[in-house]
């Protein structure tokens, strides 16, 4: 066998050989699996992460038990869940639940309508709560395009003893202002709404609107509404409590930023998901008996805010088994008494009477009843993207380039007047609505 | 051997026009003229599939109004896309961001590479340690590395603030917010690029470096001219080639990467940071846009087709020569 003999037809003939080898077991595990049925979920990695343990390790296996299915759960970042839902479209191919965190209404041509899903729920539990109907449903095709098993609601988390010590509850943003002026002055320790753009804060910052009587589009949803008085008088109260109270981190935070900035001790108030004080009942119990929660601050107008998140999940209209991954969700939304514990009153029921006693289970809470029954009236006070329209293709647009943020920090950081930067935020949505009105 | 001998007498024998014949009883894989484009074939198709198609793609849907979850590819509109993005001053601030960051951080990778290139070629104690800390930003994944950037700049844990703090050089009461600033935001953009794309500009200039004839050194030294001197009037104008096709090269990166700014400060504050590829993402994928994004991303394409120009020219010059 002199190296003569190695030729290039025989490396090409190995090559091959080698190729064969390489791929012919992948097929045959291809084909194999294809025999069992396979109910693969896509959803955020949740921030309590005794949620994910209940959903993973119980009930999708036994709900995957009892329905002879394999339930996959792949978990995905906050900031990473769009892409990755815009590159299983583009791909037409992926997971057959996908779970988003707010409403996404520019998918509504990939997905299998919830018209079914929701009647079969309202028999069940009654009507869905009014934010979760508006976020969920397009008017003008009669369709639910997203089925939402949770939301979330956004109290305000601030330091009862530092808030005792000035004398001021945190119960309008008037003394908000005042309180955390006074807290940063006698204590050094900044108040905490973020002007990022980030999720967190573009919730924040739209129930602020809305107390002061300020919406993005009107009630038909076809027109901006966004350059008004209102929205310049919010603009300005936000900018005073960042002047007199906040520091330039709050324009530098990702979702968890407020969560670490109040768990380290330092912030006196933020507005945010329960999650910033679960966190400190664990890291920090000590820390956490100071910490209280409040219901969003009011305006002149009313008292609003937004809910934190709206989980809502979409069956591709690719998806591989699209009935399975329906009645997956309604056996969910009848699980949610567990599922309401399991994430620590983080995940509230988008159809109420899922849960039982919710008010009860609050009542039971061991850590700090009192602070939680405030949640009890949550949706009382909580809105959505695009209130007092519905949540559309374009108002999906405008959260997710961060107009609304992008206001506020202009006039915070002392670039333009509330009044210039409101008419730019209005030029701004008036051109997203043109092209997505055509 | 013997098989491969006997092969080529016999071919030696066939006369003048015979070759041909006995070429064609060749088996297809020993021919070259059949090998040779089967062999590059990958490389055309890879080429196409990955880089042309999506290119054409987005030239059409830069001059369509498909959506994120549209069924087709959408319906021609001509140029109302590229109106629209003009007529938002978001965009405007990303394209002028787009300029400061590539500029800046070319300007500075092509210095501090160069003074690295230079140290490295000297012999000293621990040169291969330092020459693979060099090379480590390179080799480790972008996204990781950038994270890494995100926490030593974190507006509460920063070891950075921390160590600046321990040094005297900044109160607690004023630590610096690396992200909230918009000078400070592009300056941390920045670093955290030319950190990145150093290493590859180094080892480029430090071949660059290692090709210069040492007699030519040599020479200059025996004529009295000093360690500027010899930078300025030898050293440097032998690099030009090699320092052209470093900065080009950083300039495709730095226009058309977006991990950095999005990882770090998710073009913020108040889009501060935003540059075109950033607010193309922001746009087309997360936005629902997709036609809108495309158009974005396609004002990068006058300038990097220029780069690429520069560069192939560049490229064939030094084949000439």
């Amino acid at each position: 066998m002199g190296s003569s003999q190695f030729t290039r037809r025989s490396f090409l003939k190995g090559a091959g050989v080698v190729a064969a080898a390489a791929t012919g077991p992948t097929a045959f595990v291809r084909t194999a699996r294809a025999q069992g049925k396979t109910l693969k979920i896509a959803q955020w990695t949740h921030f309590v992460p005794a949620f994910d343990d209940w959903f993973d390790k119980k009930f999708t296996k036994e709900w995957g038990e009892k329905n002879g299915v394999h339930v996959t759960v792949d978990h995905i970042s906050v900031n990473d869940l769009r892409a990755r839902a815009a590159a299983e479209v583009g791909a037409r191919k992926g997971h057959d639940l996908f779970g988003f965190l707010d409403p996404p209404p520019a998918y509504e041509d990939q997905v299998h309508s919830m018209n079914d899903v929701v009647s079969e729920l309202e028999k069940k539990f009654g009507k869905a709560i009014n934010l979760v109907q508006r976020a969920t449903f397009n008017p003008r095709t009669k369709n639910y395009f997203a089925l939402s098993d949770n939301w979330v609601p956004d109290p305000l988390h601030y330091r009862l003893d530092w808030w005792g010590e000035v004398g001021v509850k945190p119960d309008s943003w008037d003394h908000v202002r005042e309180g955390a002026r006074k807290i940063k002055e006698k204590m050094g320790h900044p108040a905490g709404f973020g002007i990022s753009q980030e999720l967190d804060t573009n919730m924040m910052l739209r129930g602020l609107l809305w107390s002061f009587g300020a919406q993005e589009q009107d009630e038909s949803s076809t027109k901006v509404a966004i350059n008004s008085k209102a929205t310049v008088e919010a603009i300005k109260l936000m900018t005073a409590v960042y002047k007199e109270s906040m520091t330039n981190e709050v324009f530098t935070w990702d979702p968890s930023g407020n969560n670490r900035f109040f768990v380290s001790g330092k912030g006196s108030i933020i507005q945010n998901a329960i999650s910033a004080i679960r966190t400190a009942e664990k890291q920090n119990p000590d820390l956490a008996k100071k910490m209280g929660l409040a219901p969003p601050a009011a305006g002149p107008k009313t008292r609003m805010g937004s809910e934190h998140l709206l989980h809502c999940y979409v069956v591709w209209k690719f998806a591989e088994n699209p009935d399975l991954a329906k009645k997956f969700i309604i056996d969910l939304v009848a699980s949610y008494n567990d599922a309401f514990l399991a994430s620590e009153f983080y995940n509230f029921p988008s159809f109420p009477k899922s849960v039982t006693d919710l008010r009860g289970k609050l009542a039971a809470d061991k850590f700090n009843a009192q602070q939680y029954l405030i949640l009890a009236d949550a949706e009382k006070w909580s809105a959505y993207p695009g209130y007092p329209g519905h949540t559309t293709a374009a108002i999906d647009e405008v959260f997710n380039t961060f107009v609304i943020p992008n206001m506020f920090a202009r006039v915070a950081k002392g670039e333009q007047s509330a009044e210039d930067s409101a008419k730019q935020a209005e030029a701004e949505m008036q051109r997203i609505f043109a092209k997505w009105g055509k | 051997m013997g098989k491969v001998e006997g092969k080529t007498s016999a071919l030696e024998a066939v006369p003048l026009g015979g070759t041909a014949v006995r070429a064609s009883r060749r088996p297809l894989l020993d021919r070259e003229s059949f090998l040779g484009p089967i062999m590059i074939l990958p490389a055309v198709l890879y080429v196409l599939a990955l880089v042309g198609v999506p290119f054409v793609l987005s030239l059409y849907l830069a001059v369509s109004d498909a959506k994120i979850a549209s069924t087709g590819l959408g319906r021609f509109i001509g140029l109302a896309n590229f109106t629209s993005v003009l007529q938002s001053p978001t965009f405007l601030r990303s394209l002028v961001n787009t300029f400061v960051f590539t500029v800046v951080s070319q300007a500075l990778v092509l210095v501090l590479a160069k003074i690295l290139a230079t140290c490295l070629t000297k012999q000293f104690y621990g040169k291969s340690i330092v020459r693979f800390l060099i090379l480590l930003p390179w080799v480790a994944p972008i996204s990781l590395g950038t994270i890494g950037w995100k926490w030593m700049l974190d507006s509460l844990y920063s070891p950075v603030n921390w160590v600046l703090q321990a040094l005297h050089v900044i109160p607690q009461s004023s630590w610096p917010m690396w992200f909230g600033v918009r000078e400070l935001a592009m300056a941390s953009v920045i670093g955290v690029h030319v950190w990145r794309l150093l290493p590859f500009a180094t080892v480029i200039i430090l071949a660059g470096l290692t090709s210069i004839p040492r007699e030519v050194e040599e020479a200059s030294a025996v004529d009295g001219a000093g360690f500027w001197s010899r930078e300025f009037y030898i050293v440097l104008p032998l690099l030009r080639p090699i320092l052209t096709v470093a900065g080009l090269f950083g300039i495709i990166f730095a226009f058309t990467d977006m991990t950095v700014i999005y990882v770090l400060t998710r073009g913020g504050p108040a889009d501060g940071t935003q540059v075109l590829s950033s607010l193309a993402f922001f746009t087309g994928i997360l936005g629902g846009d997709l036609a809108g994004g495309a158009a974005i991303s396609l004002f990068l394409f006058p300038m990097l087709l220029l780069v690429a120009v520069v560069m192939l020219r560049i490229a064939r010059r030094a084949e000439v020569s």
